[in-house]
C-alpha cells in the first residue's frame, strides 16, 4: 500500500488560485440579484449564506480547536434575542444592535468555556449541550424579560442611511447582500485564523492537548480565545436570523436541533477547512427546504406541479428531514469521515497519481 | 549555580510513592542519565519537574525560579521541555509545522517560525520531508520530529523521555551522536534511558531510581560498579 500522505492540512500561504476564485464566486454572487429576481430563490440564498456563516463560525472551535461544541444555539440565541430585544424594545437599529449581541455573546462564551472547558472529549460534548438547554429553559421561564414561549416579532426594521443612499428593508435582495457580505467577513476570518499563530495553537490543541501544553501552549486560554471567536460569528448569524425571519422564540433559536445544526454543516462538508463548511451547506440546505418544502422546487420551475416526486416527499418524508439527517451523518462517518471535501481531494490526489508524473507526488497544497 | 534543583521531591498517588524524598541538582551543559527498573518512578519525576503533577511535597528550582505551581507551559517559556516515551506527534498537521508550533512559543511571526522550524529539522536530519503528515513517519523519525519540536522552543534544558526506545541499533546511534551533539551546543539535557551502553556513553552523572527513591547518583563507572545498583536494576556481569 502506499503510505505516502494524501493530502498535507498545511495551510500553505497564499494559493493565487484559489483567491482569483473566490474573488470570482463573490461577483457572481453580488451580480445574481441582477438577474434573478424571483423573491424565493434570494431567500435560499440568504439561508445558504447564514448555514455558511455557521458552518465558518463552528469550525473555528469544533474544526481548528477539535472541541465538538454541540451548544452553539447559546450564541446563536444571545445574537437572535440581544438583536431583537434593542430593536423592539429600545429601538436600536440591528446594524448596531448586533455588536452589542457579539459582545453579549463573547461574555458568555468565557462564561460557558471557563466551565465546559474543564472536561475533554465526550464530556465536554454533553456539557455544552447542558449549558445551552439550561439557557433555553431559563428564556421560556423568565417570561416577565424575554416573554417566554411567545416569542418576539419585528415591527419594523428601521432605514439604513449610507451616505445619500437608503436602503429599506423590505424585500429579500437588502438581505441576500447583508448575509453575502457576512459569510464574506465570516470565511476571511477563518482563512486568516487558520494562517496565524492561533489557528497553529487550536491545531495543536486538538491533535493532542498534553503535547501542546508541553510545548509553552496554555490549552484553556486558547480554548477559550477560539469558543469567543466562535461565538461572536455565530451571534452576528444569530442577529441577523432574527431579523430576516423576522420572529423568534426560545425552541428556536436555543434549540437543540439549531446546535446540531451547525455540528452537521462542517461534519457534512469536511472539518477543519475553509471549503468544508461552503460545501456542507451548500449539501444541507437545499436538502432540508426539498424535505420540508418540496413545493419550492415547482416554484423554482426545477419539476411540475403534479409531480410524482414532490407529492412523495410530501406523503412520506415532511416532517421527516431531522431522520433524513441523521441517515445522512451516518453515511459521511461511514464512508467519507472526511466530509465531501475530502472525497473530492482523495479522487483528485488519484487522478493525478494516475496520469505519469515526474516520479514524485507533491503533497496537495490546501485552500 | 545549578541550572535544576531538585530537593526532596515526593509524589504520592493515594497510599502509593511514585516519587519519594527524590533529590538531585544538575550543573550547566551537563548530561544527566536518569535509570531504574519500570515503575521506578523515573517519567513520573519528569512529569513533577516540568508542571503535568505538582510535587506532594519538595521543591524544584529551575534557574533560580521555583517552579511549584506553575504549568507546563509556563515552564516550557522558561526554558525547560520534555518529550514523550509514547510519541505524541500532532498526526494531522505536517513535520515543518509540528516544529513550528514549538517555535511559537517564541516568536509570533509564522515566517520566522518557519525558519527556526527548517532549521530545527536539519539538526535532527529530518529536513527532507517536512511536508509530510506527522502521522505517517515512522517511529524512529517520529523520535527525531518530537526531538525537532522540543528543541525549536529554544530551551535551556531538554528532557529526553525514552527517546532510543523502540529504535534499531543504527536509529539508537544516530540519535546518540544527536545527544552529543547538542551538548557540544551548550544544551543541558536529562535522559531517561534503558540501553545501559547507551546511557554510559553519553551521561556526565547517572541517578538510579527504584521504587520512587533515589539509589544511587554517580559518575557512569562508579555507577556500573555500585552494588546496590547492580542488585536492583543492572544484574551480574556475566563472565
Amino acid at each position: 500500500m502506499d503510505r505516502r500522505p494524501l493530502l498535507s492540512r498545511a495551510p500553505r500561504g497564499f494559493s493565487v488560485l484559489g483567491l482569483v476564485l473566490f474573488v470570482a464566486a463573490i461577483a457572481a454572487l453580488a451580480a445574481f440579484p441582477s438577474f434573478v429576481k424571483k423573491p424565493y430563490v434570494l431567500h435560499m440564498g440568504v439561508v445558504l449564506f447564514l448555514a455558511i456563516i455557521q458552518g465558518q463560525a463552528w469550525n473555528v472551535i469544533g474544526g481548528y480547536a477539535g472541541q465538538y461544541s454541540v451548544g452553539h444555539a447559546a450564541f446563536f440565541g444571545i445574537g437572535a434575542y440581544v438583536t431583537m430585544m434593542l430593536l423592539e424594545l429600545n429601538k436600536t437599529a440591528p446594524w448596531v444592535g448586533i455588536w452589542a449581541a457579539i459582545a453579549a455573546a463573547v461574555l458568555l462564551s468565557l462564561v460557558i468555556g471557563s466551565i465546559t472547558f474543564r472536561l475533554r472529549g465526550p464530556y465536554f460534548v454533553l456539557a455544552s449541550i447542558s449549558v445551552t438547554e439550561i439557557i433555553r429553559l431559563a428564556a421560556l421561564h423568565f417570561k416577565d424579560f424575554t416573554r417566554g414561549a411567545e416569542g418576539f416579532l419585528v415591527t419594523e426594521i428601521p432605514t439604513l442611511k449610507i451616505g445619500a443612499t437608503e436602503i429599506e428593508f423590505f424585500t429579500k435582495r437588502p438581505f441576500y447582500f447583508a448575509a453575502l457580505g457576512l459569510a464574506v467577513v465570516t470565511i476571511i476570518a477563518n482563512w486568516a485564523v487558520q494562517h496565524s499563530k492561533l489557528g497553529y495553537y487550536f491545531q495543536a490543541i486538538r491533535e493532542d492537548q498534553d503535547a501542546a501544553h508541553s510545548l509553552g501552549i496554555n490549552p484553556a486560554f486558547y480554548k477559550n480565545v477560539a469558543l469567543a471567536i466562535s461565538a461572536a460569528f455565530t451571534a452576528a448569524a444569530g442577529g441577523f436570523y432574527a431579523m430576516f425571519v423576522k420572529f423568534i422564540d426560545p425552541n428556536t433559536v436555543f434549540g437543540l436541533d439549531v446546535s446540531v445544526q451547525f455540528v452537521l454543516i462542517c461534519i457534512i462538508g469536511g472539518i477543519g477547512t475553509i471549503l468544508g463548511p461552503v460545501i456542507g451547506a451548500m449539501v444541507l440546505v437545499p436538502l432540508s427546504e426539498i424535505l420540508r418544502n418540496p413545493k419550492g422546487l415547482v416554484q423554482l420551475g426545477i419539476v411540475s406541479s403534479d409531480s410524482g416526486f414532490v407529492r412523495f416527499i410530501e406523503a412520506n418524508l415532511s416532517n421527516a428531514h431531522m431522520l433524513v439527517y441523521g441517515i445522512l451523518v451516518v453515511v459521511v462517518i461511514l464512508f467519507a469521515p472526511e466530509g465531501v471535501l475530502g472525497v473530492i481531494r482523495r479522487l483528485a490526489t488519484r487522478l493525478r497519481r494516475r496520469t505519469p508524473s515526474r516520479g514524485r507526488t507533491e503533497p496537495a497544497a490546501t485552500a | 549555580m545549578a541550572i535544576l534543583d531538585i530537593e526532596h521531591v515526593s509524589k504520592f498517588f493515594g497510599g502509593l510513592a511514585a516519587n519519594s524524598d527524590v533529590s538531585f541538582s544538575m550543573e550547566q551543559g551537563m548530561i544527566m542519565g536518569l535509570i531504574g527498573p519500570n515503575g521506578a518512578g523515573k517519567t513520573t519525576l519528569f512529569n513533577c519537574i516540568t508542571g503535568y503533577y505538582p510535587p506532594s511535597k519538595g521543591e524544584v528550582t529551575f534557574k533560580g525560579t521555583r517552579l511549584n505551581g506553575l504549568q507546563p507551559d509556563q515552564v516550557c517559556r522558561l526554558g525547560m521541555v520534555r518529550t514523550w516515551q509514547k510519541v505524541r506527534p500532532l498526526a494531522k498537521l505536517s513535520v515543518v509545522d509540528n516544529v513550528m508550533v514549538g517555535a511559537l512559543a517564541r516568536t509570533s511571526s509564522l515566517r520566522v517560525a518557519r525558519e527556526l522550524a527548517m532549521e530545527q529539522l536539519k539538526v535532527v536530519r529530518l529536513d527532507h520531508k517536512p511536508d509530510f503528515l506527522a502521522g505517517g513517519l515512522p517511529i524512529g523519525e517520529r523520535k527525531k520530529l518530537e526531538v525537532a519540536r522540543a528543541l525549536a522552543t529554544k530551551p535551556e534544558l531538554l528532557l529526553l523521555d525514552e527517546v532510543m526506545g523502540g529504535l534499531n541499533p543504527a536509529e539508537s546511534e544516530e540519535i546518540i551522536q544527536l545527544i552529543l551533539e547538542l551538548k557540544k551546543r551548550g544544551l543541558t539535557q536529562m535522559v531517561i534511558e534503558h540501553d545501559m551502553k547507551a546511557i554510559m556513553r553519553i551521561s556526565d552523572r547517572i541517578v538510579v531510581l527504584n521504587s520512587g527513591e533515589k539509589l544511587a547518583e554517580g559518575g557512569p563507572r562508579e555507577i556500573a560498579d555500585n552494588p546496590d545498583v547492580i542488585a536492583a536494576y543492572l544484574g551480574e556481569r556475566v563472565e
